[in-house]
């Protein structure tokens, strides 16, 4: 993972703007772009400036400080400040990255890491606008003594920026600042909020810095764990197979291309025009009225013009393209975020008395599609979530890092960590105890059930990689748990023997002959009890060697009750 | 005297013993006879309980004896002292000597009598020594009326002349000496209040007998008497209660011992006592079926338990327990006042004594 990564320059990072009017398609689409709930809006505006600010961080070679302050101004009505320590934009650029949908550097590269929901931080600029009516405010500068200060709203009819203000002064400083306005968004700390967003995104980003002030001027900090940045993923076409709707709605309104078939062959690896020809079969033909007469067109033509498609159409070539078979993609694209850097993120946030961090190595799914999946356990400490009743288990999912918050039921994450028996690893009541359980999945394509984008398909071969990493460090729990466990009833049966030492001491002294000292009696009892207590440990570890590896049985507690019996 | 300087070498000798293993770097424990259905006998030949030799160990090692063991060590060792200055307690004041809270803890030595009271049984059949030789007493419990005189620490008592209220009986009649005994046989009853009744109508007098109420369940000094009585003095018993199973077990226990004390039936239980009633035939023979009560689940449970007791198979009591069982009634002794106050001493039991109308 050691990996130098050459800082480039901003202005090479911007060359690959696309342009596309699309505001209109965001008004229709909002939901399905994370724009739903007042308590899901708010973090999905959260959640599109820190990943921009991760991944422009990451692709310039630079260890990420991100800050992020949400102030209420009213009911419902809040404003938010992000600010980065990122390569900065060039001036040239702010009205692309901030005010244009579907302009970024995202939608024509397979980087599937993060970005994968909404439509970038053009979509905030338009739900701030939506909701407000005021205009994001951008300070940004590439380090080179030149700070630009820009307000900007977007065009709604010209998918353009609206600049309302902008200014320049000269500071040595790089980065990016934003600040906007919303309405109609709720801001808690619960499971789905942006404090728990930050935070697992903390844990599945060991290399960043995260500080964040919410509402109640509480400072929260998530200190970097690691000095190592990841790998900026390879730029891979995208897999047809691995295609949701609205990405390809997304791409197709990005596209230069003058027909869908040149669109789906130059957008898309393993894709030939053989292979258009058989989407078009697979899709067919309707009966339609052409200049009064019916006949049998196709029902999206290859041949029109992609950045026409509608919704519909789009989820007609995704059918299509399910049912026509692929080459596999190349797995090389996939990035774990590595056990070391796990762990030290798990400690560093969690801070638990116990964890165990596993990453199985690759795998494929519905016939060829990789992903790798990554697991962790923390036991006590920081771990659980707490709630009125005591500690809950907390389990934390993640797509390529980025943190799944919503839409908890039916994902196959969620239903992996159900499937274990956590009884057979020494967990009476997984759902009481104080564990957090962590699931990175890791893919070319997280097949998710929905455009939203939060719930994981079940996925058979998925759920198994994921159910045999959680086994495995169950059964590495166990191990630590039921020596803990025992730890504790062989410190409490000392201080029982300890506590009624004395009085048998004295006993034992009046019944006797000769009356020795209580205290000489106590003595030798407390050395006896000592002895024996050691005696038994030894024994332990020495039964302790021999279940390395194999299956180890959950511990009867020492036999209790009735006194033994004789003949 | 000797008796005594033994039963305090005893218990010095388990003191000691328990240091030795101390010593030895062994874990100290001690073997309790079990006292327990699975290990009372029932000697049919000579009718009584006797225990079996089955042992439990209690080891101080282990958490669940732990407490106990401690709590047997401070018994012996109150015991031991109370031997020595020759004083009796009641278990009830030994309990009270003994409680304490242990240092550095909320905990008491003993939360409660019932902690202390099966210890001290355990101590006695550890040892081999009577509750007695240890220099304990229960509370007397129980009553004697009738023309018997005893001796007592140098007074002699005239039981027929204590009034109405008879002489209280004491957990210890060891030390009980008889004379002038002018009686035919021993009434024991097991209600107060028939014993009462009997008394005001001058049974014991009429029928030349001596009477006793166990008062519920007869404890230890009632048991040791009727013994002493019976073979002292050749006396048959007869034993009255109520016609149910606490009742029948009132008299088992009389006869053959019980449980608890299976180590003591030989000085405690008295076979040759017989059983005069009620009975389930006297409901039909003296029409009593409209003052009969009926069972309640805790007495249909008891039954089946006393249906399994190998004390009780002998026909008579299979019998008399099968038709309770099937009637699903009760009777109590007071259910022949329906006939008359004078009904039960007048006829129903010098008719049954006489016709020998009497269950083993």
């Amino acid at each position: 993972m050691d990996v130098e990564v050459k800082e480039r320059s901003a202005d090479d990072l911007f060359k690959e703007f696309k342009e596309v009017s699309i505001t209109e398609f965001f008004r229709k689409n909002k939901a399905h772009l994370g724009y739903s709930g007042k308590l899901r809006s708010l973090t999905t505006v959260i959640h599109e400036l820190v990943t921009n600010s991760l991944d422009a961080c990451e692709e310039a070679g630079i260890l990420p400080e991100i800050e992020v302050e949400i102030r209420q101004i009213g009911e419902e009505h809040y404003r938010f400040f992000e600010r980065d320590n990122g390569p900065g934009i060039p001036v040239g650029h702010i009205s692309n990255v901030f005010a244009k949908m579907l302009a970024g550097t995202k939608f024509h590269r397979n980087v599937q890491l993060r970005g994968q929901q909404g439509i970038g931080v053009s979509g905030v600029t338009m739900f701030c606008q939506m909701t407000t009516g005021k205009p994001m405010r951008i300070k940004t500068s590439t380090g080179d003594g030149k700070v630009h200060n820009v307000k900007l709203m977007i065009d709604i009819t010209k998918n353009n920026a609206d600049v309302i203000e902008q200014s320049e002064y000269s500071e040595y400083w790089r980065g990016t600042e934003v600040e906007g306005e919303v309405k109609s968004v709720k801001f808690n700390l619960s499971d789905q909020g942006p404090f728990e967003y930050l935070r697992r995104t903390a844990l599945a980003n060991p290399h960043a810095k995260i500080t964040f002030i919410d509402p109640e001027g509480r400072k929260t900090g998530f200190e970097r764990s690691v000095d190592v940045i990841p790998k900026p993923p390879e730029s891979q076409k995208p897999h047809p197979k691995g295609i949701e709707v609205d990405d390809l709605v997304n791409m197709s309104k990005a596209t230069k291309a003058s027909k869908i078939s040149s669109f789906l062959v130059g957008e898309f690896s393993r894709m030939s025009s053989a292979k258009v020809k058989e989407i078009q079969e697979v899709i067919g033909k309707e009966k339609k009225e052409v200049k009064g007469l019916m006949v049998d067109v196709y029902k999206v033509d290859m041949n029109w013009n992609p950045r026409k498609l509608t919704w519909a159409q789009c989820e007609e070539i995704v059918k299509a393209i399910e049912k026509i078979k692929f080459l596999a993609p190349a797995s090389e694209g996939l990035q774990p975020i590595d056990e070391e850097h796990i762990k030290k993120a798990v400690l560093n946030i969690l801070d638990p008395e116990f964890q165990v961090v596993l990453t199985r190595p690759p795998k494929v799914y519905s016939g060829g599609i990789p992903f790798q999946v990554e697991v962790a356990l923390a036991y006590g400490g920081h771990a659980g979530r707490p709630n009125e009743t005591g500690i809950r288990a907390e389990v934390m999912r993640f797509a390529n890092r980025s943190p799944l918050l919503f839409d908890t039921g039916g994902c196959a994450l969620t239903e992996a960590v159900k499937e274990v028996d956590w009884k057979r690893y020494g967990v009476k009541d997984f759902e009481n105890s104080p564990i957090t359980v962590f699931i990175n999945l890791i893919s070319t394509h997280i097949p998710y059930t929905s455009a939203g984008k939060q719930t994981v398909a079940y996925e058979a071969e998925v759920v198994k990689e994921i159910k045999f990493a959680l086994m495995d460090v169950g059964r590495k729990f166990q191990i630590f748990y039921s020596r803990q466990r025992r730890e504790g009833e062989k410190e409490a049966r000392r201080q029982m023997l300890l506590k009624y030492g004395t009085e048998l001491a004295e006993g034992l002294s009046k019944l006797s002959n000769n009356s020795p000292d209580p205290k000489k009696i106590y003595k030798e009892l407390i050395a006896l009890v000592e002895e024996k207590i050691k005696l038994a440990n030894e024994l332990e570890m020495l039964e302790d060697g021999d279940e390395e590896g194999g299956e180890v049985p959950v511990e009867e507690a020492e036999a209790v009750g009735e006194e033994k019996e004789e003949a | 005297m000797d008796r005594r300087k033994e039963v305090i070498a005893r218990l010095a000798n388990m003191g000691d013993e328990l240091l030795e293993e101390i010593k030895k770097n062994e874990v100290p424990k001690m073997k309790v006879p079990q006292r327990g259905l699975n290990n009372v006998v029932f000697n049919q030949k000579e009718n009584i309980l006797e225990l079996g030799d089955k042992k439990s160990t209690r080891n101080f090692m282990n958490v669940a004896h732990t407490k106990k063991f401690m709590q047997s060590v401070l018994i012996a060792a109150k015991c031991k002292e109370l031997v020595d200055r020759d004083k009796t307690a009641s278990i009830r004041e030994l309990y009270y000597q003994l409680k304490h809270t242990i240092a550095d803890t909320k905990e008491n030595t003993f939360e409660g009598q019932d902690e202390s009271d099966p210890l001290i049984v355990d101590l006695e059949t550890m040892l081999g020594v009577l509750r007695e030789e240890l220099h304990l007493k229960a509370d007397d419990k129980g009553t004697i009326i009738g023309k018997i005189t005893i001796e007592d620490s140098g007074d002699s008592i005239d039981c027929s002349k204590l009034g109405r209220s008879g002489l209280a009986i004491p957990s210890i009649v060891e030390h009980y000496k008889f004379k002038d005994v002018k009686a035919d046989y021993v009434l024991v009853i097991e209600t107060a209040a028939m014993f009462d009744r009997l008394v005001e109508e001058k049974y014991h007098v009429d029928n030349n007998c001596i009477m006793m109420a166990t008062k519920g369940q007869a404890a230890r000094g009632i048991r040791r008497l009727v013994h002493r009585i019976n073979t002292e003095l050749k006396l048959p018993v007869i034993v009255f209660t109520d016609g149910d199973p606490w009742g029948y077990y009132i008299y088992s226990v009389l006869k053959a011992g019980s449980m608890a004390l299976a180590h003591e039936s030989r000085r405690l239980g008295t076979p040759g006592v017989q059983f005069v009633g009620m009975t389930m035939t006297d409901i039909e023979e003296y029409g009593l079926d409209k003052v009969t009560e009926k069972l309640k689940d805790v007495d249909k449970k008891r039954i089946s338990e006393l249906q399994v007791y190998p004390w009780f198979q002998k026909k008579e009591w299979k019998e008399e327990l099968q038709m309770m069982s099937d009637l699903g009634v009760r009777l109590e002794q007071q259910a022949l006042a329906s006939k008359s106050l004078e009904f039960v001493a007048e006829e129903y039991l010098p008719e049954k004594i006489k016709k020998k109308k009497m269950l083993p």
